[in-house]
């Protein structure tokens, strides 16, 4: 085989889509190539920290014995903070759902099992363009190269320039994306295990609201891993921008974060950690409204983030499940098109259908309205004020207890909210999440 | 014992970025057209790596902190930024991400 | 002609970072990359083999995982690439390094035919010694010209180059082979390109391995038992918080004044100096 020779399917971005595609593919003995524009699979990514194990183990069996898992979640965390205050909400799940691990790691893992499969995976190379002629996709193009295939498979991730290229999407709209910003900070386990309560190999996954991010729409998470605690903040980018122009967010988001680190209710489960690494990702805030009008031309598929699939339920982000569920489907539809004469439209359209039948498409449309609750300051703002007022005067009173419903309303009134408002809003919130 | 001593002091950004590893590329890959229009006061503090600075009233880019992240993309026009990806793999070098 | 270019698998010493707590330096987990300073001398060495024809061959000596440098070199346009590794080899000072780059240059004659160039980077980012191209060429017994900016094949087994000082240009004609290093930030090294990089994935044998067992070097010339050096004493420069003030004066003598001043009043200042300069 030289460089000119046509592959049957080339996978654009070595992220968890393009690998369990180009793995699934490769196993079939297609002659497959991945193009990756970091230096080895993985250097590029950045996510939270916590994959869903059963979608991933439907493409590799021997997931829970191979994978770099860190930690099994055994525990869920919810906060929310205000001020000084706090209210949490724990709790301890009763089998191995969800393993934390480092996505760099995890994806390197994944592109390793893609190439023993047999796939060729070329990093350090940045696709330039999706090379389509009388709307037939014949290949991908690299400065001054051009290499063939029957169908191309786009795993790009969120930030779509060559979907955008090739006008199957819009430029994202900043109000359906997210910006994540993270921090890895480096502990000894046992000290990780004693201050989380944990098992060896347990983890803990914990999702934080409230003053974090100043009141603006968004979250913190906070994710343990081997020998190590992820933190971080997730902002929609719509409004941070807007808070940024009105003068209401002053300072730079690293700020935040180092405040989200320095915060006197966590700061000690990680005193004498050291910030090993720092940076930043976007996510998707709004999966349904990314998907492109089609899932797939003659000649293309699109998968992972790329086709918007990711479901951020407003306390979780799932897209790696996601994204490998989707790179299954569409090694699936192409198989099946390569069996019945070819890539073409007509052929690869059994693609979307599978789409629309898998858990993915039900839980996005599932999930889809909570646009509507991340992008309304009041779940950011009143709410989290209201209830630790609330919780504020159940834990903190001096003689007498109120009832629960006492210092629901007293504390309602005091922050001049209508306690039927919040009826209203959290009735709506909970058919939401 | 040093190791456990308390780390819980603010780090300031250009601190943090040193904690980070890049392979900088001598071609920069992220380069403002035109300022008019730009959201400035967006860019400068949600660029998470602090590339958008001003110097007096002009913005200033400094491609070599990027993580590549789209951010800075999503808030400007084609015509108001030139955002591309790095080549030859360079650039943000993720390690425990 | 056939050019050889040595490059280095180096940590990236730009993620190098001291802890103040521990006073060491933190070198955990910090990925290699090729030395930046030999990306000028891959590409000088293309452009030269693009000019005349010819194949141009990198080698390094390095563990295992400099593998990816190479690929890296190959997805540059280089046409083969030779790893040199052996756990003998480790521990190597400049000398015991040169040695073993001298000894592959020759088995390369042997392999593939006469080479007529071998450049090299100026320094590397992590050791910055500058000895192994000069130290090549003398095991090898060929002319060595450093500190190159530009190289013109005349034609007749012979080259011309550059060298461009501080306040002066001088020119060289030298008869091939030879060794150069070439200077830093010489010539902005080209892209990785698809196809480059794909035909160093389709052709396994792009990428040759020689161990000692290739080589057969006497095991007391190389690696820690053929190095000489010794470090006799390290010293760990505290680091210095930067300070920023502004002074403008009209006149530059002021400005000198006002430099000196500064640094007879700034004890710490004063301390740290006498410590860079004389050692304490
Ligand atoms: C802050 C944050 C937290 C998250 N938390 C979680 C979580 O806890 N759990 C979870 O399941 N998901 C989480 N996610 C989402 C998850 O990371 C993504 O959904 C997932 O990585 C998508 O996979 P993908 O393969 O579609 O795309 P990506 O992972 O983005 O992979 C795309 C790949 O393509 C490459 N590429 C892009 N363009 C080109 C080009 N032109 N040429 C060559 N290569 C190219 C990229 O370098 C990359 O390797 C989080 C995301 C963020 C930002
Ligand atoms: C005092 C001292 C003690 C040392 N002790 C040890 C030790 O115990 N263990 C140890 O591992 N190292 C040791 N080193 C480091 C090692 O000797 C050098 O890193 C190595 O010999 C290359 O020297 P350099 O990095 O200074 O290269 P330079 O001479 O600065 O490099 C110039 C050019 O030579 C080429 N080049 C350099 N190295 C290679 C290579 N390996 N393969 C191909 N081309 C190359 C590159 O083109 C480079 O740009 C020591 C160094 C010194 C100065
Ligand atoms: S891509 Fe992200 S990191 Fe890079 S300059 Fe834009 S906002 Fe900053």
């Amino acid at each position: 085989m030289n460089v000119t020779s046509k592959f049957d399917i080339i996978v654009v971005g070595a992220g968890p889509a393009g690998c369990a595609s180009a793995y699934l593919l490769a196993k079939a003995g297609f002659k497959v190539l991945v193009l990756e524009r970091g230096r080895g699979a993985g250097s590029k990514e950045l996510w939270g920290g916590k994959a869903y194990a059963q979608p991933l183990r439907e493409v590799w069996p021997e997931l829970d014995k191979e994978a770099p898992i860190h930690r099994w979640v055994s525990k869920e965390r919810f906060s929310l903070v205000w001020g000084e205050r706090a209210l949490t909400i724990e709790y301890k799940l009763g089998r191995k759902v969800a393993f934390t691990t480092y996505l760099t790691e995890l994806v390197n893992w994944m592109a390793r099992k893609a190439e023993n499969a047999g796939a060729i995976i070329v990093d350090e190379v940045r696709v330039d363009e999706i090379v389509v002629k009388e709307g037939r996709v014949l290949g991908v193009k690299s400065g001054g190269d051009t290499v063939y295939a029957d169908a191309v498979i786009d795993a790009e991730g969120v930030n779509r320039l060559l979907l955008e290229k090739l006008g199957l999407v819009e430029k994202l709209n900043p109000d359906h994306i997210a910006l994540g910003v993270k921090e890895v900070l480096s502990l000894n386990p046992n000290l990780i295990e004693e201050r989380f309560m944990l098992g060896k190999d347990e983890g803990l996954a914990w999702f934080v609201t409230g003053d974090v991010t100043l009141g603006l729409p968004g979250g913190g998470f906070i994710y343990t891993m081997r020998d190590s605690i992820s933190i971080g903040l997730v902002l929609p980018i719509g409004p941070a921008a807007k808070a940024a122009e009105a003068g209401l967010l002053k300072e730079h988001v690293s700020s935040l974060v180092e405040a989200f680190r320095l915060h006197p209710y966590f700061r000690n489960l990680w005193r004498e950690a050291d910030v090993i690494e720092y940076g930043g990702r976007m996510t998707i805030e709004a999966g349904l409204k990314l998907m492109p009008r089609k899932l797939y031309m003659n000649g293309l598929l699109v998968v992972g983030d790329a086709a918007g699939f990711l479901v951020n339920t407003g306390y979780t982000i799932r897209g790696v499940d996601t994204a490998v569920t989707s790179g299954k489907l569409a090694a699936e539809a192409l198989i099946e098109a390569f069996n019945n004469g070819g890539p073409t439209e007509e052929n690869l359209k059994s693609y979307e259908e599978k789409v629309k039948k898998s858990y993915i498409y039900r839980e996005l449309k599932n999930h889809s309205s909570i646009g509507d609750v991340m992008s309304d300051p009041f779940f950011f703002q009143k709410l989290p004020q209201v209830a630790i007022r609330a919780a504020s005067k159940l834990f903190e009173a001096d003689y007498e207890e109120p009832k629960l419903i006492r210092s629901f309303l007293d504390a309602a009134r005091e922050e001049d909210v209508s306690s039927l408002k919040i009826i209203y809003k959290l009735g709506r919130v909970v058919g939401k999440l | 014992m040093s190791s456990q001593a308390s780390r819980l002091k603010v780090i300031k950004l250009g601190e943090l970025l040193q904690r980070s590893i890049w392979d900088v590329d001598e071609e920069r890959h992220i380069e403002v057209l035109k300022q008019e229009g730009l959201r400035v006061k967006a860019l400068i503090l949600l660029c998470p790596m602090g590339c958008y600075s001003l110097a007096g009233d002009k913005l200033i880019m400094s491609y070599e902190g990027c993580v590549e992240c789209g951010t800075c993309r999503v808030l400007s026009g084609s015509d108001q930024i030139r955002w591309e990806y790095p080549k030859s793999g360079r650039g943000i070098q993720y390690r425990y991400m | 002609m056939r050019i050889a270019v040595g490059i280095k698998w180096v940590p990236n010493t730009q993620a190098v970072r001291f802890d103040p707590e521990t006073g060491t330096l933190i070198r955990k987990g910090i990925p290699s990359i090729v030395n930046p300073h030999d990306l000028p001398a891959i590409e000088m060495a293309l452009r030269l083999r693009d000019a005349v024809g010819g194949e141009v061959i990198a080698f390094t000596m390095a563990p295992p995982p400099a593998v990816k440098g190479l690929e890296l070199a190959l997805g540059m346009g280089v046409d083969r690439a030779i790893l040199i590794t052996d756990r003998v080899f480790a521990g190597a000072d400049t000398l015991a390094t040169s040695y073993v780059l001298a000894n592959a240059i020759s088995k390369v004659e042997r392999e593939y035919g006469k080479v007529d160039l071998v450049v090299f980077g100026q320094e590397t980012i992590d050791s910055s010694t500058a000895h192994i191209p000069g130290q090549v060429a003398s095991w090898l017994d060929w002319p060595y010209v450093y500190y190159v900016k530009d190289i013109q094949v005349l034609g007749d087994g012979r080259i011309r180059v550059v060298r461009e000082l501080e306040d002066y240009i001088e020119e060289y004609e030298i008869e091939l082979p030879a060794v150069l290093g070439i200077a830093v930030r010489a010539l902005k090294p080209r892209p990785v390109s698809l196809y480059n990089k794909l035909r160093a994935k389709l052709n396994k044998d792009t990428i040759v391995v020689w161990g000692n067992s290739e080589l057969k070097l006497d095991p007391r010339c190389v690696g820690l038992k053929g190095s000489p050096t010794i470090v006799a004493k390290t010293i760990d420069m505290p680091e210095v918080p930067r300070k920023k003030e502004v002074y403008k004066p009209r006149d530059p003598r002021d400005a000198a004044r006002w430099i000196v001043s500064k640094i007879v009043e700034d004890e710490k200042l004063r301390e740290l100096l006498v410590k860079k300069l004389w050692g304490g």
